[in-house]
């Protein structure tokens, strides 16, 4: 697909098994939701483009598998991650249990500053919900993270979830506390960069063909 | 009588009466009458009695005589008279009495000629009476005639005025032909009473009528282009049958048929605009949005269908009914008809095609205008399956095989696939690039069959690798021509009339799957998924057995461990991805496979740049002819890093920071290595799994293509082994500190040696340690036996190279030198045999065979100088340097050795 866009991210999708990061991101980037989906071997990808701040910018999606044998794995993926959602289920005490663990690797493995969104997932499930809103916003609170409750089955807040970061990592970037020219930041420059924001190290590339068609 | 009368007279004495007389005279007097002479009973005119007495007088005239005579003659008188007034008398009551009625007739008469004159008079009143009044009546009744006239020519008018009413209810009651009737019998009507000045006003309504009500027609017409309705169409044709004008109107449908083509794209356009815009057909294309042009597509075809479908049953209904409409009509006119009827229905065979060409060429502007290439997958293949029903739709249509369509839908798919292709290569780069070259834990049995994205295939891809053959047969049978049958059945039912359904419908289905989109069996997967439903559920990982394998179980026991990456598995998902897209375009097939074979390539070409670029011995022996060849071929295809994207190339991948690849304590990324190595040797064996069905596939006649690609690619992938696994063996064993070691030997000993010398152990301890390291490996990667071998083999095989090397920097050297490198190598392979478990040490005959053409005779040498390509110029004259003592020898072989050089 031809596409300009003036940012690329790097995005995570992290958490426990079973937590509905694939739906999570199968929903953000528009495919149907399914009730039985298999796990994640691995790590797949998904990327899209959007609008943030009047700013073309494209997340490139990395949705890791949450089986713990796959930590191996996944860790390669972890590095230079602008964002991660870090996702628990609601309906689920061990998987919030477990968001200190992942909370560690996030940010021993990706970045200090990597500007992650803490999401309860599954909210859907009210009725067998086991963590409550209050004590994971203050789970949030204490590591400085921000919180979203969604579901992938309804979709209800996924997008908010994968913009709220975006339109964080955008904000530090422009208060300068991001450096997208630093190697690991998980930020680039698209193909549509105007390049405003910071003082051109490189030449600034000519934004190619900015009839955009999508 | 009246003679009589007068003899009577004579005879009776004048008023006597003669009664006493008569019977007295009656016998005498009967005598003298009878002696009358008839002659006097003559009438007087006739005969003069005079006369006759005289003539008839006696002769002689005699007194007496005369006397005689006289009394005689008196005599006769008397009784004459006497008789006549006897007789006289005799009748006189009668005439008396006759008198009396004549009398009384007389008065009757005069009363009954006064009664007629009275009649007369009255009859002469009366019919002067009657002849006025029958006049008046007469003219009364012509009177009336000619009122009722008039009232009949005003109700007439009063009808024609209420005309346009009539004829506006019959028309929503759909009564045409009484329409029609209606207005032409007012017509005529209206004709025939011109002499009313409101006439002509009322024909002037009347034709207006007439016209509105035509348009009214046409515009039922252009309705039945839309939804064709026999009833609506049948009253219709009758209709402008009734006007004369059905060839006319025949006309007028085609053109709107045309126009509702073109309404109809419009409009479903339009619909799926965001702001209303008004344009042309193009232009409101390109502003369809994005998201909205497959759900659009959809709209078109559906209206477009409807269309077809109106017109479809419009020809069939001309094929029905038409011939038995009216067969009751005279030759002349058949003949006409028939004419007339051929026509309509030339035009209407020809339509079928206008109207799919025209059809064709809305969706192919839509096509066109929306840039199919960059939508998702998913959506692809839905207006894919759209079109390819849309020319399913066309063959039931008008029997074309819409090559306008295939070619475009063709050319629009292999431009997709490319798009779609470049996406896929773009993500391999980019999963490639932040690949951790970790093992992906999965089950040692795992194929490609356990992916979810190869459920379809099970069948084909199982069966096939045993029985190739007959499912080839089948499978091709299977969905060409049986398939299309059922197809256009099925099509066919949506060409009634009955339903409201189109088939299209399907495409709203949420849950549609592609291989409903395709009509492409399925059974597959209900099939399979009883069979195992286990590892499909579980993801053929396997929760346990990595951790138990990798723990319990010596490296060199695992026969079947199967190492891929993140990577080849979101490979082998896209290869599953592609196999769909074929089987959705088998006509594109080859290509798909051939960019599914790309991005094999391009993970081949990854690994071996990745992981061979830091190879520092001399690689000739280490990449086989085919080896150099198809990474040769590979990176023609894969640009430069900055040269950017093009047609045909793609973007090579930036080698990974991450990975670390020059510690010592990992063997410089050995376990990366291996298992990247590894998964490309996995992933060429998957792709040869596949081949017998992909062969099946593909045109006969591309076989070969594919062959090419099996016996030059995926069977040569295991050759990668040796430039990749050098690299950690090169590195891990430290040339460099080994060639000083073997510099301080001496080689010019008179005796044999007994004991090693001490490079070898060190050259041995570097072997534990890697064996060592090795092991540390084999605890995160499930090294078979094969890897390890090929690994150990590198080993060794650096091994003999640096004792070549480090012999060969002997420049003096005796027997017992000799012997004493055959004590070192001796020792090292045994030791290498045990730490390895490979027996026989491979490539042991390379220093082998070097340290014994120490040995040769000169002509021996000579040959092996000659012959053995395999050690290098230096090598060679190291070893005549030693084993030639005669110098004119020397110098020849050096020559040789030398020349050899020159003509390599």
């Amino acid at each position: 697909m031809s596409e300009t866009y003036e940012y690329l991210f790097k995005f995570l999708v992290i958490g426990s098994a079973g937590t509905g990061k694939s739906s999570l991101l199968n929903n953000f980037i528009g495919n149907k939701f399914k009730e039985d989906r298999c796990h994640t071997i691995g790590v797949e990808f998904g990327s899209k483009i959007v609008n943030i701040g009047g700013k073309s910018t494209k997340l490139q999606i990395w949705d890791t598998a949450g089986q713990e044998r796959f930590r191996s794995v996944t860790r390669s993926y972890y590095r230079g991650a602008a964002g991660a959602l870090l996702v628990y289920d609601v309906t689920s005490r061990d998987s919030f249990n477990a968001l200190a663990n992942w909370l560690r690797d996030a940010r021993t493995l990706a970045s200090p500053n990597i500007v992650i969104l803490l999401v309860g997932n599954k909210k859907d499930l009210e009725e067998s919900r086991e963590v409550t809103f209050t004590e994971a916003s203050q789970f949030a609170q204490e590591n400085e993270l921000m919180f979203l409750e969604t579901s992938a089955k309804t979709g209800e807040n996924v997008e908010e979830a994968f913009l709220k970061c975006s339109k964080t990592i955008l904000a530090k970037i422009e208060t300068g506390e991001l450096d997208p020219e630093r190697i690991g930041s998980g930020i680039q420059y698209g193909t549509g960069t105007s390049k405003r924001l910071s003082a051109p190290k490189k030449p600034v590339r000519t934004p190619s063909d900015c009839a955009c068609r999508v | 009588m009246l003679s009589e009368d007068g003899v009577e007279k004579r005879h009776g004495p004048p008023g006597v009466n003669s009664r006493s007389l008569s019977a007295v005279h009656s016998a005498a007097d009967l005598e003298v009458l009878r002696e009358i002479e008839h002659v006097y009973f003559s009438a007087p005119s006739e005969f003069d009695a005079g006369r006759y007495v005289l003539e008839h007088a006696p002769v002689p005239p005699t007194c007496e005589t005369i006397e005689q005579m006289f009394i005689k003659l008196k005599r006769q008188q008397q009784v004459v008279s006497g008789k006549a007034l006897h007789l006289i008398s005799q009748q006189r009551d009668n005439c008396d009495k006759q008198f009396a009625e004549i009398q009384t007739i007389r008065e009757n008469l005069s009363s009954t000629l006064k009664t007629c004159q009275e009649a007369r008079n009255h009859l002469r009143t009366a019919s002067n009476h009657l002849t006025i009044s029958t006049f008046v009546i007469l003219a009364n009744f012509r009177k009336r005639q000619i009122i009722k006239s008039v009232l009949k020519s005003l109700e007439l008018l009063r009808s024609l005025r209420s005309v346009e009413n009539d004829v506006a209810e019959l028309l929503t009651r759909k009564e045409y032909y009484d329409a029609i009737n209606l207005i032409l019998k007012s017509r005529k009507a209206a004709a025939n009473h011109k002499e009313y000045t409101c006439i002509a006003d009322l024909a002037a309504r009347l034709q207006d009528t007439l016209d509105m009500t035509e348009e009214k027609l046409d515009s039922v017409l252009s309705q039945i282009c839309y939804n064709f309705d026999e009833s609506i169409f049948r009253k219709l044709r009758k209709a402008y049958n009734l006007l004369g004008k059905t060839q006319a109107a025949m006309e007028q449908l085609h053109m709107h048929y045309s126009s509702a083509v073109n309404e109809a794209s419009i409009k479903a356009v339009k619909n799926n605009l965001d702001t209303a815009i008004d344009a042309k057909f193009q232009e409101l294309c390109q502003a369809v949005p994005a998201r909205k042009a497959p759900a659009c597509l959809l709209n078109l075809c559906e209206n477009l269908f409807l269309i077809m479908k109106s017109y479809y049953l419009l020809v069939e209904w001309h094929n029905k009914f038409d011939i038995d409409d009216d067969k009751a009509s005279s030759k002349v006119l058949d003949i006409e008809r028939n004419v007339s009827r051929e026509y309509i229905r030339q035009k209407l065979k020809a339509g079928l095609l206008r109207i799919w060409s025209d059809v064709q060429a809305k969706v192919s502007t839509f096509l066109k205008s929306i840039g199919v290439e960059d939508y998702p997958f998913e959506k692809f293949i839905q207006m894919l399956g759209v079109l390819r029903r849309l020319t399913q739709v066309a063959e039931v249509f008008c029997g074309d095989k819409s090559d306008l369509l295939q070619d475009f839908i063709q050319t629009q798919s292999v431009l997709y696939i490319k798009n779609y292709h470049r996406g896929r290569m773009e993500e391999l780069k980019l999963f490639l690039e932040n690949e951790g070259w970790e093992q992906c834990p999965v089950k040692s049995t795992f194929n490609l069959l356990n992916l979810q994205e190869f459920k379809q295939f099970k069948k084909y891809l199982t069966v096939l690798r045993s029985d190739t053959t007959v499912i080839n047969s089948k499978h091709s049978d299977g969905t060409s021509s049986a398939h299309s049958q059922d197809e256009s059945v099925y099509i066919m039912k949506y060409f009634t009339q009955k339903t409201s359904h189109t088939p299209f419908e399907i495409f709203r289905n949420e849950n549609l799957t592609n291989d409903d989109i395709f009509g492409v069996e399925t059974e597959v997967v209900s099939e399979e998924s009883d069979d195992e439903p286990d590892e499909l559920r579980r993801d053929y990982v396997d929760e346990n057995e990595r951790h138990e394998s990798c723990e319990n179980q010596s490296p060199a026991k695992i026969k079947n461990s199967v190492i891929v990456t993140n990577t080849t598995l979101s490979v082998l998902r896209n290869c599953g991805q592609y196999l769909q897209i074929c089987r959705y375009l088998p006509q594109i097939s080859l290509e798909v496979v051939m960019l599914m074979n790309q991005l094999f390539d391009y993970y081949f070409y990854t690994v071996h740049l990745f992981f061979a670029c830091d190879l520092e011995v001399a690689s000739t022996t280490l990449y086989t002819i085919k080896l150099t060849a198809v990474l040769k071929r590979m990176s023609n295809s894969i640009a430069a890093l900055d040269s950017g994207y093009s047609e045909r190339s793609f973007p090579s991948p930036e080698s990974p920071v991450h990975l670390d690849m020059a510690s010592e304590a990992n063997l410089h990324g050995l376990s990366e290595r291996i298992v990247a190595v590894e998964s490309v040797i996995f992933l060429a064996k998957q792709y040869e799994m596949l081949q017998p069905y992909i062969e099946s596939i593909v045109e006969p006649h591309q076989r070969l293509i594919l062959e090419h690609f099996r016996d030059n690619t995926l069977q040569i992938v295991p050759d990668l082994r040796m430039p990749v696994y050098m690299c950690s063996a090169s590195k891990s064993l430290d040339a460099r500190t080994a060639l000083i070691a073997m510099s301080q030997v001496k080689w010019d000993v008179k005796n044999v040696a007994v004991e090693h010398s001490p490079y070898v152990d060190m050259i041995i301890r570097k072997i534990q340690v890697f064996a060592l390291r090795l092991e540390n490996i084999s605890a995160k990667v499930s090294l078979n036996l094969e890897v390890l071998q090929s690994v150990w083999a590198m080993v060794s095989k650096f091994i003999v190279h640096l004792l070549v090397e480090g012999f060969s920097n002997a420049t003096k050297c005796s027997n017992g030198g000799r012997g004493l490198m055959q004590l070192d190598y001796r020792q090292l392979f045994v030791k290498l045999e045990k730490i390895s478990g490979l027996k026989p040490i491979p490539y042991q005959e390379y220093v082998d065979r070097y340290v014994k053409a120490y040995y040769l005779p000169r002509k021996g040498l000579e040959e092996f100088v000659c012959e053995r390509t395999e050690y290098s110029n230096k090598h060679l004259l190291a070893l005549v340097t030693c084993a030639c003592e005669n110098k004119r020898d020397r110098q020849a072989l050096i020559a040789l050795v030398e020349g050899r050089d020159g003509t390599a």
